[in-house]
């Protein structure tokens, strides 16, 4: 009966299909890259000597920490781990299906891993399905259902379910309401996958339920957007998250921008993040520049208890300019200096920073119509963890439709907590091939130099070479074109003649 | 010594002497006292079945070398490439049949020798002669429509014509207007006859529009033409229209493209449309989708507009959250998800080549918001654990080696770094000394915390430290 149905069901349809179009993008890439960490390992501390700094080491020169157990620990560099993770995403748009609006979208990933096993994360499980949803459009309405993902200032809310948009463009007006099964933050799977559960610490039983809603309202001179959203356990109908947002946008003069917006933690009562910009651009294009300030807090879901531990935000100004003081050059700059609010948790024991700064300038210079060339510097000193360094990238445009690179760059990055001042040297060569319109090829290959310093024996330096391969391949109902030469190569652009 | 570039320059001059006698034209004039009649060579041009050209033999029998040099010329194998519809019996035939009035039926002098010329100065037909015959009173080129089927057969009936041939066609000064090439004048003049003008198939096939018009099959005067990809030697130069130019243009295109969708249609296919508009496909429903038998049309080149200017993708997020149907314009969410689900064989991007070595500094202090992209746990706390930089059971001092007093410091940092820390620690490390059930009973709470509103939103964490006896404030 069932067969029956669904026979008639594709008789009835074959006739809208005539019409129908697709389009489908395959993107695959791989890239090859070591990295090395460290092994904990010990020893009694009767075996331990006088280290360099006076304190105890082991015999071959590692410092160690010793505990009341007798036994002393210290970390080893670890091995080598060379991963080579190879994935394939496939997307595809489909549309024609007999009903004017309706398109079929989906998204998905195969991943496979060579090199050394399980040496690279982000590989299990072998297929994702990113987004698989139909959508059906008119002038007002929109209606999608299936697998998706929502972009707001909260972030990227990806759930199984559905979502609906109504729009009023004369007012400029829009609504949107969407509900389903919410899927892990970051992450094509639901929070429940034991791929996010490395340590095997505490975990839902079952997925959230996520509904949410949003407002807007455009006009010429500003954008104003509201955004709701909840989520919820259905096992214990606790809150999971409850937050709302929203961002504005305002146009006062030609060139001028002020934008900004702010996120609500309505479970834990506090502001979150939040950001406002003035910016203005020469509608010439030659001179661009924006003031700032921003708050960062993060946001943990309630069923982790690190919301309870009460992390504080920082809040930050920020500039950046950019300028063409003549055509061929492009020079950039930008900084931001930053501090946390306090953290009521210092000691005397221990002094952590409490703020940073980043800054880095550089230069986009055109030699010639195939040469340009590409250079800066980069600064990122804060608690945890700087950096610093220059990097410097050759780009010769060898035919219309390849791109050669030869890049190099310096880093040195010292850490706070740990004594693991690292020194980095790369340099490599890129490759950007477009042979036809429906294949692009990208290559890169580069040598590392790493210099791990360190005042013991777990020091070490050590090369390696990096490579990456990424192959896009594009088809579709359109693109079986005749061998025509077309009249007109491109639009004009924008208040040309 | 001298003898030899003496020779050389004989040698070359008696191969270019030969050369040049193969293929010069036959110098009528310099036979005048020979042929008393045009037929004696050209019998064809009177005789139906007789050749138009002489035999070779009959060159021969004085160019034998011994009465005059000897010759090689060889009549022409095929016949003429042209596009004329002429042949010399037929016409004078017809001219005979239509009872022109004259006094003596149509000779060949009366097209080949100009007026009181002497006997065999024979010179090409020439066209206004044709013309003044025919009675045409304009100029050949500029030639009522009506009037070049009576001379000339259509581009693809002129199989003989060499692609470089056409590519020489002279154009009609009408086609030096550029508002009739680019604007409705020449579809109206191709529409002037039925299916199609003569005037334009006489020059044209359907490939020559097929260089701007997508709307080929819907255009019936398009569609009479036969296909023939000779027509591409004449190249056709479409610029966008004027309205293109104007800078509201972008903004405005949607409404004028619903408002005239066949207008577009004549240069636009869906693929043009779809350059840009690859998210929202129902936009360009009412062009052709392209095919074999359409032209490729205008090739949309796709620019970022001028809000997308350097370190766009670090400020995107208030655009993106407040005008989302603009974005939708041009991005499908496949764009979004390649920064914001990465894979796994990405190696650069969002982030620059090489940030694996520099991500510490970002991360630390987050730059970004770095779960927006990355799952903590299957992202970052998965790589560390390969890495050894996890904690792993028991808690232990010894990795933090900066300082000795730093698990008894560490509060501020953690407080301020907390989405850092949990990409090597889990909670069980923290409840060895911040839980009331089993562990040291240190407070974890600082500003901000808000017990009563946390326990009534979830209350399940708060038994990870307290139990079922959970304190208020």
């Amino acid at each position: 009966m069932k067969r029956a149905q669904i026979a008639v069901a594709v008789v009835l349809a074959a006739p809208g299909l005539r019409a129908q179009g697709y389009r489908l993008r395959l993107d695959n890439r791989a890239q090859s890259v070591s990295f090395r960490g460290v092994t904990l390992d010990s020893i009694p501390a009767s075996d331990t000597v006088s280290g360099p700094g006076g304190g105890p080491a082991t015999p071959d020169g590692y410092a160690v920490t010793c505990g009341s157990n007798g036994y002393c620990i210290f970390y080893r560099p670890g091995a080598e781990v060379h991963a080579v993770p190879i994935s394939s995403t496939a997307g595809f748009l489909l549309w024609g299906l007999g009903l004017p609006g309706l398109s079929v979208h989906g998204l998905a990933r195969r991943t496979v891993q060579a090199g050394d096993s399980g040496s690279w994360p982000v590989t299990s499980p072998a297929v994702e399905l990113l987004e698989g949803y139909a959508e059906y459009a008119t002038e007002r309405v929109t209606a999608q259902l299936g697998r998706q993902n929502v972009a707001t200032r909260l972030g990227y809310t990806g759930f199984d379910g559905g979502r609906v948009m109504l729009r009023d463009a004369g007012r400029g007006l829009d609504l949107s309401a969407f509900g389903g099964w919410g899927l892990a933050r970051g992450f094509a799977l639901p929070v429940t996958s034991p791929a996010l559960n490395p340590l095997d610490e505490f975990r839902p039983q079952s997925r959230q339920l996520v509904v949410g809603a949003g407002a807007g309202w455009r006009r010429a001179r500003f954008d104003a957007h509201l955004d709701y959203l909840r989520e919820v356990d259905p096992s214990t109908r606790y809150f999971v998250s409850e937050r709302g947002a929203f961002d504005l946008a305002v146009r006062p003069l030609p060139g001028w921008s002020l934008t900004g917006g702010a996120d609500y933690d309505f479970a834990a009562g506090l502001w979150g993040s939040a950001d406002v910009a003035l910016r203005y651009e020469d509608p010439t294009g030659r001179i661009a520049a924006e003031i700032g300030a921003r708050r960062y807090r993060p946001h943990f879901d309630l069923w982790t208890i690190w919301g309870a531990f009460s992390p504080v935000p920082y809040g930050a100004v920020d500039l950046s300019v950019s300028a063409s003081p003549i055509r061929a050059l492009r020079l950039r700059a930008t900084g931001e200096r930053y501090r946390y609010d306090d953290a009521a948790a210092s000691t005397p024991l221990f002094d952590a920073k409490t703020d940073g700064w980043r800054y880095g300038w550089g230069a986009t210079y055109t030699l010639a119509p195939r040469w340009s060339f590409d250079g800066g510097y980069h600064a990122e000193f804060g608690p945890g963890a700087s950096s610093r360094g220059f990097d410097a990238t050759v780009t010769f445009a060898a035919r219309e439709r390849l791109d050669l690179s030869a890049y190099g760059s310096t880093l040195d990055r010292p850490l706070e907590f740990r004594y693991d001042q690292s020194s980095l040297r790369a340099f490599g060569l890129t490759a950007d091939a477009r042979p036809a319109s429906w294949i692009r090829v990208q290559l890169d290959a580069g040598r590392y130099a790493e210099d791990r310093r360190r005042p013991d024996a777990a020091a070490f330096s050590w090369n390696q070479v990096r490579a990456a391969l990424r192959v896009i391949l594009l088809f579709g109902s359109e693109a079986d074109l005749a061998g025509v030469p077309p009249a007109v190569r491109g639009m004009p652009q924008a208040g040309t003649p | 010594m001298k003898l030899a570039p003496v020779l050389a320059v004989l040698a070359l001059d008696a191969v270019a002497g030969l050369s040049a006698q193969q293929s010069a034209r036959f110098d009528h004039a310099r036979h005048a006292k020979v042929f008393a009649t045009c037929t004696v060579c050209h019998a064809g041009a009177a005789t139906p079945a007789a050749p138009l050209w002489p035999d070779s033999a009959v060159c021969g029998s004085c160019h034998d070398g011994t009465i005059q040099a000897r010759v090689t010329w060889q009549p022409p194998a095929t016949p003429r490439a042209t596009n004329l519809r002429f042949e010399h019996g037929a016409h004078a035939r017809a001219v005979a049949a239509r009872g022109t009035g004259a006094s003596e039926p149509l000779a060949c002098v009366n097209c080949h020798l100009a007026e009181a010329a002497p006997w065999m100065a024979v010179q090409r037909a020439a066209i206004p002669r044709c013309l003044e015959c025919h009675g045409v009173k304009t100029a050949h080129l500029a030639a009522p429509d009506t009037a070049c089927a009576t001379c000339h057969v259509p581009l693809a009936e002129a199989t003989g014509l060499a692609a470089a041939a056409v590519a020489k066609f002279d154009a009609p000064p009408s086609h030096q207007d550029t508002a009739f090439v680019h604007g409705a004048a020449h579809g109206a003049a191709a529409r002037a006859g039925t299916p199609i003008a003569a005037s334009c198939a006489t020059c044209h096939a359907r490939d020559f529009c097929l260089q701007c018009h997508v709307d080929a099959p819907e255009q019936p005067a398009i569609a009479a033409l036969p296909r023939d990809p000779r027509a591409t030697a004449i190249r056709a130069r479409l610029s966008a229209p004027g309205s293109h130019g104007d800078g509201t243009f972008l903004a405005t295109h949607g409404a004028a493209a619903r408002e005239a969708p066949t207008t577009c249609a004549s240069c636009h296919t869906r693929e043009s449309c779809l350059t840009c508009h690859a998210a929202t496909v129902r936009v360009a429903a009412a062009m052709p989708a392209a095919g074999p038998d359409r032209g490729i049309g205008a090739v949309i080149v796709r620019r970022p507009p001028p809000s997308h200017g350097a370190d766009f993708a670090r400020r995107h997020k208030v655009s993106a959250a407040v005008a989302a149907a603009s974005c939708a314009s041009c991005h499908t969410r496949a764009d979004c998800l390649e920064c914001h689900r990465p894979g796994a064989g990405r190696a650069a991007g969002y982030h620059p080549v090489g940030f694996l070595a520099r991500h510490p500094a970002a991360a630390y202090a987050r730059e970004t918001s770095c779960s927006d992209c990355h799952n903590t746990a299957g992202f970052c706390t998965s790589c560390h654990a390969r890495s050894g930089v996890v904690a792993r059971g028991q808690l232990r001092p010894g990795y933090h080696d900066v300082s000795p007093a730093f698990i008894a410091g560490h509060g501020a940092a953690a407080r301020q770094n907390l989405e850092s820390c949990t990409s090597c620690h889990v909670e069980r490390d923290c409840l060895t000394c911040h839980s009331v059930i089993g562990g040291r009973r240190f407070d974890p709470h600082g500003p901000g915390f808000d017990p009563n509103r946390l326990i009534k939103k979830n209350p399940e964490m708060c038994t990870a430290c307290h139990g079922r006896n959970i304190p208020t404030r």
